[in-house]
């Protein structure tokens, strides 16, 4: 007796082991796939940090101005091992940054001194990118100078040099012809051509663009001067030149000029900008913005401006865009970056800001080291930072890898220079060097929605008349084969269905366009037609269609229809639409086509979906008790009746997480959209236009998206997004079932 | 073996089989039930009294219930299923071809043996017969809301809480939500399958005694297991067996003095 229960009491042990590790087992695996999501969440939330982080700054040297004279402009090459300046006696110095292996260099050591210019009246500098200097000396003529460096590769390291380059062989240009002195001048050319503005000694502003036109016998290149003199009078502020040698800028304190430039060099007065004091305040400073296209202007009370040209009425006109606040004192000093839109402003109590324009992003705004700077220059690479203050130089290290991304740029309108207006803009990349990327999640976001929603318009009604039909009407041995074989559907690779609607479905759709509007509004018409046919046959007749063959007799009738609908189409076409559609709509009605549109996708995606739809809302509404159907009938209601007051809502969380599903499927559905969308990142809900997906975009640009760069870090957040919507979209799903079914669920 | 309270109302005993036309509810008459090739019910033919309760008895698949589901043809809905013969309601065979199934299901209602209300509210359920018919005048529906909740005996327990979910319900007041949907509609007759077989001692007494009640407005067809139930609320019983109508006669005379020995021994607890 004792024996027996002890062998029992082992037995139980064993049991009660298998029940522990059967347990440990299952929460084991629900907390490893909670971890995976978790870490997938970090991981892009990772990856995408660092384009909303500000600028950091990091001091690296300080070291006396090399040289003598006042600084007149300064810079630095490539690698920021070597800086060089300009002094207002004529002279260039190059000096090392840092300390170099395999040299002696100090940081602040004289590398190298040149007089480039004797006794100059003026200066000029071009815009960075361009690195060429001028200095205006005495006869109304100019000297171009071209900082150069030369590396070379000694026991494996590179050494740069620094050398003095001239262009015209070092030659003077003669600006003016008059001879007169200058006391500004404004450079800028193009690789050939050459635009000069100066103002001479008198204050008469003149121009003088040279002309390079190659001869086609000997190879040479010869510049033809054309020149002018524009009709201003009085003291000018500021003279500017724009790297395409298209504008010519003057400013007479809030007075700001704009004259065109021809091919031919004719000039033309374009525009003339009063800048109103009192709203934006006294201009103190002035310059390009990388790219050329936008004019910053500094102002007494701390404020920069941004102006570029805008489509109007009277043509392309500067016009104001949006301001900046850089501290509370006069804006000394605007520095471009060489590519980006970023830009730095001195300001007269010594704080160096750091904005980035079309983001709108206020990066930095400080004494730097609370050191008071005059003047500040930045590296090719926009890594350091060199600022003078009194007779120092201090170098910086500076990390600012994102300045275009901020989140009102992702997710508003944004003023992209030369676009009309405000605008949700998606292009990352494009041929222009002057180009600037526009990241804006919002058009792709929208078309993720859209071919979703187009997809859904197509798939629910369907997914769900077939699934109830199957559950509730259909005979259970046609059931037992239709059901498997719309679930396979949903194993078909997408691919497949991508290719199938890019190649075949999108050229069919567009040649035969009033046949697939008509099929869609014949074919349901049909069926019920039909049907109410059918309800009046002798009951002889109906009797040997049973067990669901009755659908069978369904698929004649509905492939003469579709049969017809395409047989007419060009007859339609013919008669209706002026015998093309396509140009009817485009024409006519002003209606964008799109070979490839929300129509291809709705279908192809909408197929996509069915199966997932069918399957879930099918085993809803089958599962809803024979007991509640029967407590229905016998209360005198007929099928009808009792599939839409007490099937569907029994069944009503199911078919709601039927829906739900499909949607986060359409939402995240890659390969069909890739395919059959013309991925273009446009806003509208138009079916014959088609659209970007966040999917779509991350598969396509992801392969040529450098790793780290700003391009690669949002294709993260395009993910997170996605990861974001079907999270949301899920969430929401389950909450409304779980509501639903608290509600509805039968015992 | 099993003592039997016959039933001790004092409703007087009926010729069974010569009522008068107005004592009549309904006539089965040669009823054959096939599903697919096997026979359920042998040539059956009784009258059922208006505004009486009668039982059918019998082991479990004798048939009971397939007979009760012929009443108001919910064997339609079984394909397999096979009809001959013919049941008269008003002297019309319900089986004939222009008869409307849901017509029919109106004037003969069901109480299924586990309570089945809507995912509705308490108000919801006991008005959906009414809603089927195009009823959706709110005062109208009060009224049959409070009148069809007394008379299954449940309106004093839920009348503060018409809006609520049925399925906040005990087990026996669905059943009797249930019933009260069923004869919101006003049928003739009301079939009970086992109506309180899924219920505890309690509820089965309220649904016994509303049982008791409600014959006094309609005709009753209860089927039941439990012998006691048969003899404590029919006024007649038929015992069934192997889908033969063995017996049918009035509660006393049945569990007193059976005529079949079948009978005997089944209300005698031999077989069943």
């Amino acid at each position: 007796m004792a024996a027996s229960q002890r062998a029992e009491l082992g037995a139980s042990n064993v049991r009660l082991i298998k029940d522990k590790a059967a347990r440990w087992g299952v929460t084991l695996g629900g907390g490893l796939v909670l971890m995976a999501l978790l870490l997938i969440f970090f991981y892009l939330l990772y990856v995408v940090e660092p384009i909303f982080r500000g600028v950091e700054v990091e001091h690296q040297q300080s070291f006396a101005v090399p040289g003598q004279g006042q600084t007149v402009a300064m810079g630095m090459e490539e690698q920021s091992e070597i800086g060089y300046r300009f002094a207002d006696n004529g002279t260039l110095s190059f000096f090392a940054l840092t300390q170099k292996l395999g040299t002696d260099w100090q940081p602040g050591q004289v590398l190298l001194t040149e007089q480039v210019a004797d006794s100059p009246t003026a200066f000029a500098a071009t815009q960075p990118q361009n690195k060429r200097y001028a200095y205006a000396v005495a006869g109304g003529k100019a000297r171009i100078i071209e900082p150069k460096f030369r590396s070379q590769f000694k026991d494996g390291r590179r050494l740069t040099t620094p050398v003095v380059g001239f262009a015209n062989e070092g030659e003077l240009i003669q600006v003016d012809p008059e001879g007169r002195t200058l006391s500004q001048i404004a450079y800028e050319y193009n690789g050939e051509s050459q635009l000069f503005a100066a103002v001479t000694a008198d204050n008469q502003v003149i121009v003088n663009f040279l002309q390079a036109s190659r001869s086609f016998l000997t190879g040479t290149v010869e510049l033809k001067s054309k020149f002018a003199e524009l009709p201003i009078n009085g003291q000018v502020d500021d003279v500017v030149v724009t790297p395409d040698l298209t504008q010519v800028f003057v400013r007479q304190g809030n007075r700001f000029y704009v004259y065109g430039v021809s091919r031919t060099g004719t000039i033309s007065e374009r525009q003339l900008l009063n800048i109103d004091r009192r709203r934006y305040g006294e201009i103190t400073s002035m310059q390009l913005l990388a790219g050329a296209s936008s004019v910053l202007f500094g102002h007494a009370n701390g404020l920069v401006t941004q102006w570029f040209e805008v489509a109007g009425e009277n043509g392309r006109q500067y016009q104001y865009i949006r301001e900046f606040q850089a501290g509370s004192s006069a804006i000394k000093d605007i520095v471009a970056e060489y590519y980006r839109r970023t830009f730095y402003t001195v300001s007269e109590t010594g704080e160096v800001g750091v904005f980035h324009t079309t983001s709108e992003a206020d990066l930095y705004f400080s004494h730097i080291d609370n050191v008071k700077a005059e003047r500040v220059v930045i590296d090719p690479r926009a890594n350091t930072l060199l600022m003078q203050s009194g007779n120092e130089l201090h170098s910086f290290k500076l990390e600012n890898e994102h300045p275009e991304v901020t989140w009102s740029g992702i997710w508003q309108e944004v003023w992209y220079e030369g676009y009309p207006e405000p605008q949700y803009v998606w292009q990352s990349t494009s041929g222009s060097d002057d180009f600037e990327p526009k990241f804006s999640l919002v058009p792709i976001s929208f078309g993720t929605i859209k071919a979703a929603a187009y997809a859904m318009l197509f798939a629910v009604p369907i997914g769900l008349a077939a699934a109830v039909y199957t559950a509730y009407f259909m005979s259970p041995g046609v059931r037992k084969v239709v059901k498997p074989t719309v679930e396979i559907m949903e194993a078909l690779p997408t691919v497949i269905l991508g290719f199938l609607a890019g190649l075949w479905l999108a050229p069919l759709i567009e040649e035969y366009l009033p046949g697939i509007v008509a099929t869609v509004i014949l074919v349901p018409l049909a069926i019920v037609a039909f049907a109410a046919l059918s309800s009046v046959l002798p009951k002889v007749w109906r009797n040997r269609f049973t067990d669901g063959r009755a659908a069978l007799i369904l698929l004649p009738i509905v492939a003469f229809v579709g049969w017809l609908s395409f047989e007419l189409s060009p007859w339609v076409e013919q008669a209706l639409f002026d015998g093309n559609v396509r140009q009817y709509i485009t024409n006519e009605l002003g209606i964008t086509f799109d070979q490839r549109n929300s129509l291809v996708v709705g279908i192809a995606m909408g197929f996509a979906v069915i199966p997932t739809i069918f399957s879930i809302a099918e085993d809803a509404v089958f599962s809803v008790p024979k007991h509640l159907s029967n407590g229905s009938l016998a209360l005198g209601a007929t099928t009808w009746q009792t599939l839409t007051k007490v099937v569907l809502l029994t069944a009503s969380p199911g078919i709601f997480s039927a829906v739900m599903m499909g949607l986060g499927r359409a939402v995240g559905e890659t390969m069909i959209v890739l395919m059959a969308t013309g991925n273009t990142p446009i806003m509208d809900w138009n079916i014959f236009e088609g659209m970007r997906t966040l999917s779509a975009n991350i598969a396509v640009e992801m392969p040529e998206s450098e790793v780290g760069s700003s391009h690669y870090r949002i294709l993260f957040l395009a993910a997170f997004v996605l990861f974001i919507f079907t999270f949301a979209f899920n969430t929401v799903a389950e909450l409304v079932r779980q509501r639903l079914r608290d509600k509805y669920s039968s015992m | 073996m099993i003592s039997v309270t016959p039933n001790t109302s004092n409703v007087e005993s009926l010729d069974l089989a010569n009522l008068t036309p107005e004592q009549t509810a309904l006539e089965i008459r040669n009823l054959n039930l096939h599903y697919g090739d096997a026979q359920a019910l042998y040539d059956i033919s009784m009258n059922i009294p208006k505004n009486r309760v009668t039982a059918f008895i019998g082991p479990s698949g004798c048939g009971k219930s397939t007979l009760l589901r012929c009443i108001n043809r919910m064997n339609d809905l079984v394909e397999i299923c096979k009809t001959s013969g013919e049941i008269r309601l008003h002297d019309k065979n319900i089986y004939d071809k222009n008869v409307d199934v849901a017509e029919l299901r109106r004037q003969v209602g069901m109480v299924f043996q586990r309570p089945n209300p809507f995912p509705k509210s308490i108000y919801e359920n006991v008005v959906y017969g009414m809603r089927l018919q195009g009823v959706n005048d709110r005062r109208t529906l009060d009224e049959v809301v409070e009148r069809s909740l007394k008379g299954a005996a449940l309106w004093d327990e839920v009348k503060d809480r018409l809006n609520a979910s049925a399925f906040g319900l005990s087990g026996g007041q669905q059943q009797r939500l249930v019933i009260a949907r069923a004869i919101a509609i006003e049928p003739e007759v009301l079939l009970l399958d086992e109506p309180t077989s899924a219920l505890d001692p309690i509820s089965t007494l309220t649904i016994e005694e509303l049982i008791t009640e409600l014959k006094e407005k309609y005709t009753v067809v209860i089927v039941t297991h439990n012998m006691q139930q048969a003899a404590r609320v029919s006024d007649q019983t038929a015992f069934m067996y192997m889908g033969k109508l063995i017996e049918y006669a009035d509660t006393n005379t049945l569990f007193t003095t059976p005529a079949q020995k079948q009978t005997e021994d089944y209300i005698t607890g031999r077989y069943g």
